[in-house]
Protein backbone atom coordinates (compact mmCIF):
# COMPACT_ATOMS: atom_id res chain seq x y z
CA UNK A 1 0.00 0.00 0.00
CA UNK A 2 1.50 3.40 -0.93
CA UNK A 3 2.55 5.65 1.94
CA UNK A 4 0.36 8.68 2.43
CA UNK A 5 3.36 11.04 2.18
CA UNK A 6 4.43 9.56 -1.16
CA UNK A 7 2.85 12.07 -3.54
CA UNK A 8 4.30 10.29 -6.56
CA UNK A 9 2.17 7.24 -5.71
CA UNK A 10 -0.84 9.30 -6.85
CA UNK A 11 0.44 8.82 -10.41
CA UNK A 12 -0.48 5.12 -10.30
CA UNK A 13 1.43 3.02 -12.82
CA UNK A 14 3.27 6.16 -13.92
CA UNK A 15 4.81 6.76 -10.49
CA UNK A 16 8.04 4.91 -11.26
CA UNK A 17 8.54 6.37 -14.76
CA UNK A 18 7.77 9.83 -13.30
CA UNK A 19 10.38 9.31 -10.57
CA UNK A 20 12.93 8.31 -13.23
CA UNK A 21 12.08 11.40 -15.31
CA UNK A 22 12.52 13.67 -12.27
CA UNK A 23 15.87 12.02 -11.49
CA UNK A 24 16.92 12.46 -15.12
CA UNK A 25 16.05 16.16 -15.07
CA UNK A 26 17.67 16.79 -11.69
CA UNK A 27 21.04 17.63 -13.29
CA UNK A 28 19.67 19.88 -16.03
CA UNK A 29 17.05 20.20 -18.81
CA UNK A 30 16.67 17.36 -21.31
CA UNK A 31 14.39 16.47 -24.19
CA UNK A 32 12.54 13.16 -24.49
CA UNK A 33 15.24 11.22 -26.33
CA UNK A 34 17.99 12.38 -23.96
CA UNK A 35 15.79 11.38 -21.01
CA UNK A 36 15.28 7.83 -22.31
CA UNK A 37 19.03 7.46 -22.92
CA UNK A 38 19.88 8.85 -19.49
CA UNK A 39 17.29 6.68 -17.71
CA UNK A 40 18.57 3.59 -19.50
CA UNK A 41 22.13 4.41 -18.45
CA UNK A 42 21.21 5.21 -14.84
CA UNK A 43 18.45 2.71 -14.06
CA UNK A 44 18.82 0.11 -16.81
CA UNK A 45 15.22 0.68 -17.90
CA UNK A 46 14.24 1.67 -21.42
CA UNK A 47 11.04 3.71 -21.14
CA UNK A 48 8.73 3.31 -24.12
CA UNK A 49 7.57 6.54 -25.79
CA UNK A 50 3.96 6.08 -24.63
CA UNK A 51 5.07 5.61 -21.03
CA UNK A 52 7.57 8.48 -21.21
CA UNK A 53 5.03 11.00 -22.50
CA UNK A 54 2.35 9.70 -20.11
CA UNK A 55 4.75 10.51 -17.27
CA UNK A 56 5.80 13.86 -18.78
CA UNK A 57 2.16 14.97 -19.21
CA UNK A 58 1.35 14.10 -15.58
CA UNK A 59 4.46 15.83 -14.22
CA UNK A 60 3.66 18.88 -16.33
CA UNK A 61 0.04 18.89 -15.08
CA UNK A 62 1.34 18.97 -11.50
CA UNK A 63 3.91 21.66 -12.42
CA UNK A 64 6.79 19.47 -11.24
CA UNK A 65 8.46 19.92 -14.62
CA UNK A 66 8.05 22.65 -17.23
CA UNK A 67 8.68 22.80 -20.97
CA UNK A 68 11.34 25.09 -22.44
CA UNK A 69 11.22 26.58 -25.95
CA UNK A 70 11.64 23.84 -28.59
CA UNK A 71 15.03 23.28 -30.19
CA UNK A 72 14.36 22.16 -33.75
CA UNK A 73 11.77 19.37 -33.29
CA UNK A 74 12.72 18.58 -29.72
CA UNK A 75 11.39 20.30 -26.64
CA UNK A 76 13.53 20.18 -23.52
CA UNK A 77 11.97 20.05 -20.04
CA UNK A 78 13.33 21.21 -16.74
CA UNK A 79 12.47 20.30 -13.19
CA UNK A 80 10.73 23.03 -11.16
CA UNK A 81 11.34 23.93 -7.52
CA UNK A 82 8.19 21.96 -6.58
CA UNK A 83 9.49 18.98 -8.58
CA UNK A 84 12.81 19.15 -6.74
CA UNK A 85 10.98 19.11 -3.40
CA UNK A 86 8.93 16.07 -4.45
CA UNK A 87 12.03 14.26 -5.70
CA UNK A 88 14.01 15.03 -2.54
CA UNK A 89 11.13 13.77 -0.40
CA UNK A 90 10.70 10.57 -2.41
CA UNK A 91 14.43 9.79 -2.43
CA UNK A 92 14.57 10.30 1.34
CA UNK A 93 11.67 7.82 1.70
CA UNK A 94 13.41 5.27 -0.53
CA UNK A 95 16.65 5.75 1.42
CA UNK A 96 14.84 5.02 4.70
CA UNK A 97 13.31 1.85 3.21
CA UNK A 98 16.69 0.76 1.83
CA UNK A 99 18.30 1.36 5.24
CA UNK A 100 15.73 -0.90 6.92
CA UNK A 101 16.17 -3.55 4.23
CA UNK A 102 19.96 -3.54 4.60
CA UNK A 103 19.70 -3.70 8.39
CA UNK A 104 17.34 -6.69 8.20
CA UNK A 105 19.62 -8.48 5.78
CA UNK A 106 22.54 -7.94 8.15
CA UNK A 107 20.49 -9.38 11.03
CA UNK A 108 19.48 -12.47 9.06
CA UNK B 1 4.60 7.09 -43.67
CA UNK B 2 6.67 5.66 -40.79
CA UNK B 3 5.04 3.30 -38.30
CA UNK B 4 5.42 5.83 -35.48
CA UNK B 5 3.55 8.48 -37.48
CA UNK B 6 0.73 6.05 -38.19
CA UNK B 7 0.46 5.06 -34.53
CA UNK B 8 0.58 8.72 -33.50
CA UNK B 9 -2.76 9.15 -35.25
CA UNK B 10 -4.34 7.03 -32.51
CA UNK B 11 -3.73 9.89 -30.05
CA UNK B 12 -6.22 12.73 -29.54
CA UNK B 13 -5.65 15.73 -31.80
CA UNK B 14 -4.90 18.07 -28.88
CA UNK B 15 -2.28 15.61 -27.62
CA UNK B 16 -0.69 15.39 -31.08
CA UNK B 17 -0.57 19.16 -31.34
CA UNK B 18 1.10 19.42 -27.95
CA UNK B 19 3.53 16.47 -28.00
CA UNK B 20 3.41 15.04 -31.55
CA UNK B 21 6.58 16.64 -32.98
CA UNK B 22 8.82 15.84 -30.03
CA UNK B 23 7.26 12.39 -29.68
CA UNK B 24 8.27 11.55 -33.27
CA UNK B 25 11.71 13.05 -32.70
CA UNK B 26 12.09 10.82 -29.62
CA UNK B 27 10.88 7.65 -31.36
CA UNK B 28 12.90 8.26 -34.54
CA UNK B 29 12.01 7.15 -38.04
CA UNK B 30 13.37 3.64 -37.94
CA UNK B 31 11.29 0.47 -37.63
CA UNK B 32 9.58 -0.06 -34.28
CA UNK B 33 9.95 -3.10 -32.05
CA UNK B 34 6.76 -4.90 -31.00
CA UNK B 35 7.25 -3.75 -27.39
CA UNK B 36 7.47 -0.11 -28.52
CA UNK B 37 4.29 -0.48 -30.60
CA UNK B 38 2.39 -1.93 -27.63
CA UNK B 39 3.70 0.92 -25.46
CA UNK B 40 2.59 3.54 -28.00
CA UNK B 41 -0.91 1.99 -28.30
CA UNK B 42 -1.30 1.80 -24.52
CA UNK B 43 -0.10 5.43 -24.37
CA UNK B 44 -2.89 6.35 -26.82
CA UNK B 45 -5.49 4.65 -24.62
CA UNK B 46 -4.09 6.56 -21.66
CA UNK B 47 -4.14 9.86 -23.59
CA UNK B 48 -7.85 9.33 -24.38
CA UNK B 49 -8.88 8.10 -20.95
CA UNK B 50 -6.87 10.22 -18.49
CA UNK B 51 -8.54 13.50 -17.54
CA UNK B 52 -5.19 14.73 -16.23
CA UNK B 53 -3.42 14.18 -19.55
CA UNK B 54 -6.33 15.73 -21.45
CA UNK B 55 -6.17 18.69 -19.08
CA UNK B 56 -2.52 19.41 -19.82
CA UNK B 57 -2.97 19.13 -23.59
CA UNK B 58 -6.01 21.42 -23.60
CA UNK B 59 -5.16 25.09 -24.25
CA UNK B 60 -4.96 27.12 -21.00
CA UNK B 61 -8.08 29.11 -20.12
CA UNK B 62 -7.46 32.85 -20.57
CA UNK B 63 -7.83 35.16 -17.57
CA UNK B 64 -9.88 37.75 -19.41
CA UNK B 65 -13.64 37.14 -19.02
CA UNK B 66 -14.53 38.17 -22.55
CA UNK B 67 -11.89 35.93 -24.08
CA UNK B 68 -13.05 33.12 -21.83
CA UNK B 69 -16.66 33.45 -23.00
CA UNK B 70 -15.49 33.51 -26.62
CA UNK B 71 -13.43 30.40 -26.03
CA UNK B 72 -16.38 28.56 -24.50
CA UNK B 73 -18.55 29.59 -27.46
CA UNK B 74 -15.96 28.45 -29.97
CA UNK B 75 -15.00 25.30 -28.14
CA UNK B 76 -17.73 23.22 -29.73
CA UNK B 77 -16.61 24.30 -33.19
CA UNK B 78 -12.84 24.22 -32.73
CA UNK B 79 -12.12 21.37 -30.35
CA UNK B 80 -13.58 18.42 -32.20
CA UNK B 81 -10.43 16.43 -31.49
CA UNK B 82 -10.86 16.58 -27.72
CA UNK B 83 -12.86 14.13 -25.69
CA UNK B 84 -16.40 15.21 -24.81
CA UNK B 85 -19.15 12.97 -23.59
CA UNK B 86 -22.18 13.68 -21.50
CA UNK B 87 -23.76 11.77 -18.63
CA UNK B 88 -26.30 10.44 -21.14
CA UNK B 89 -23.51 9.10 -23.38
CA UNK B 90 -21.92 7.41 -20.37
CA UNK B 91 -25.25 5.76 -19.50
CA UNK B 92 -25.74 4.57 -23.09
CA UNK B 93 -22.15 3.23 -23.04
CA UNK B 94 -22.87 1.38 -19.79
CA UNK B 95 -26.09 -0.10 -21.23
CA UNK B 96 -24.24 -1.29 -24.37
CA UNK B 97 -21.54 -2.80 -22.20
CA UNK B 98 -24.11 -4.63 -20.10
CA UNK B 99 -25.93 -5.99 -23.15
CA UNK B 100 -22.67 -7.04 -24.81
CA UNK B 101 -21.59 -8.82 -21.61
CA UNK B 102 -24.92 -10.67 -21.51
CA UNK B 103 -24.63 -11.62 -25.20
CA UNK B 104 -21.05 -12.87 -24.76
CA UNK B 105 -22.07 -14.76 -21.60
CA UNK B 106 -24.86 -16.45 -23.58
CA UNK B 107 -22.26 -17.44 -26.18
CA UNK B 108 -20.05 -18.86 -23.41
CA UNK B 109 -22.93 -20.98 -22.16
CA UNK B 110 -23.73 -22.20 -25.69
CA UNK B 111 -20.07 -23.11 -26.27
CA UNK B 112 -19.96 -24.94 -22.92
CA UNK B 113 -23.15 -26.86 -23.70
CA UNK B 114 -21.74 -27.99 -27.06
CA UNK B 115 -18.35 -28.93 -25.59
CA UNK B 116 -16.37 -26.34 -27.61
CA UNK B 117 -13.63 -25.92 -25.01
CA UNK B 118 -11.41 -23.43 -26.89
CA UNK B 119 -14.35 -21.16 -27.75
CA UNK B 120 -15.55 -21.46 -24.16
CA UNK B 121 -12.16 -20.43 -22.74
CA UNK B 122 -11.64 -17.58 -25.23
CA UNK B 123 -15.13 -16.12 -24.79
CA UNK B 124 -14.89 -16.34 -21.00
CA UNK B 125 -11.70 -14.25 -21.09
CA UNK B 126 -13.22 -11.85 -23.62
CA UNK B 127 -16.63 -11.24 -22.03
CA UNK B 128 -15.84 -8.18 -19.93
CA UNK B 129 -12.97 -6.44 -21.80
CA UNK B 130 -14.66 -7.15 -25.14
CA UNK B 131 -17.87 -5.52 -23.92
CA UNK B 132 -15.92 -2.50 -22.73
CA UNK B 133 -14.31 -2.09 -26.16
CA UNK B 134 -17.68 -2.49 -27.91
CA UNK B 135 -19.18 0.27 -25.76
CA UNK B 136 -16.37 2.75 -26.51
CA UNK B 137 -17.92 4.40 -29.62
CA UNK B 138 -20.86 5.52 -27.48
CA UNK B 139 -18.79 7.49 -24.97
CA UNK B 140 -14.99 7.39 -24.99
CA UNK B 141 -14.58 7.58 -28.77
CA UNK B 142 -17.65 9.72 -29.41
CA UNK B 143 -17.02 12.48 -31.92
CA UNK B 144 -14.04 10.72 -33.50
CA UNK B 145 -14.00 9.78 -37.17
CA UNK B 146 -15.34 6.31 -38.01
CA UNK B 147 -11.85 5.43 -39.21
CA UNK B 148 -10.19 6.21 -35.86
CA UNK B 149 -12.93 4.31 -34.06
CA UNK B 150 -12.61 1.30 -36.38
CA UNK B 151 -8.79 1.17 -36.10
CA UNK B 152 -8.77 1.51 -32.32
CA UNK B 153 -11.57 -0.99 -31.73
CA UNK B 154 -10.32 -3.56 -34.22
CA UNK B 155 -6.79 -3.26 -32.77
CA UNK B 156 -7.96 -3.66 -29.20
CA UNK B 157 -10.27 -6.57 -30.03
CA UNK B 158 -7.50 -8.31 -31.95
CA UNK B 159 -5.09 -7.92 -29.01
CA UNK B 160 -7.73 -9.16 -26.54
CA UNK B 161 -8.58 -12.10 -28.77
CA UNK B 162 -4.91 -13.04 -29.12
CA UNK B 163 -4.36 -12.83 -25.35
CA UNK B 164 -7.50 -14.91 -24.65
CA UNK B 165 -6.49 -17.50 -27.23
CA UNK B 166 -2.93 -17.74 -25.85
CA UNK B 167 -4.33 -18.07 -22.33
CA UNK B 168 -6.59 -20.90 -23.49
CA UNK B 169 -3.52 -22.84 -24.69
CA UNK B 170 -1.90 -22.94 -21.25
Amino acid sequence: MPRRDDVLAGLGRFSEPALLVLISLADGPKHGYAMTQDIEAVAGQKLGPGTLYGAIARLEARRWIEPLPPQERRRPYRITAAGQRVLRHRLAGLQAVARVGRARLAEG
Amino acid sequence: MAAAERLLRLYPRAWRERYGEEFLATVGRGPLQMQQMIDIVSGAIDAWSSTEVRGVTRPAAPDDGKERRMRIGLRGVCERGTLRYTRRDALIGAAVMLLATLALSAMVMAARRNGWTTADAVLTQLAFPGSLVLSMPFWLLKGQSWRSQAVLMAGLLAVLLAIAWLASLT
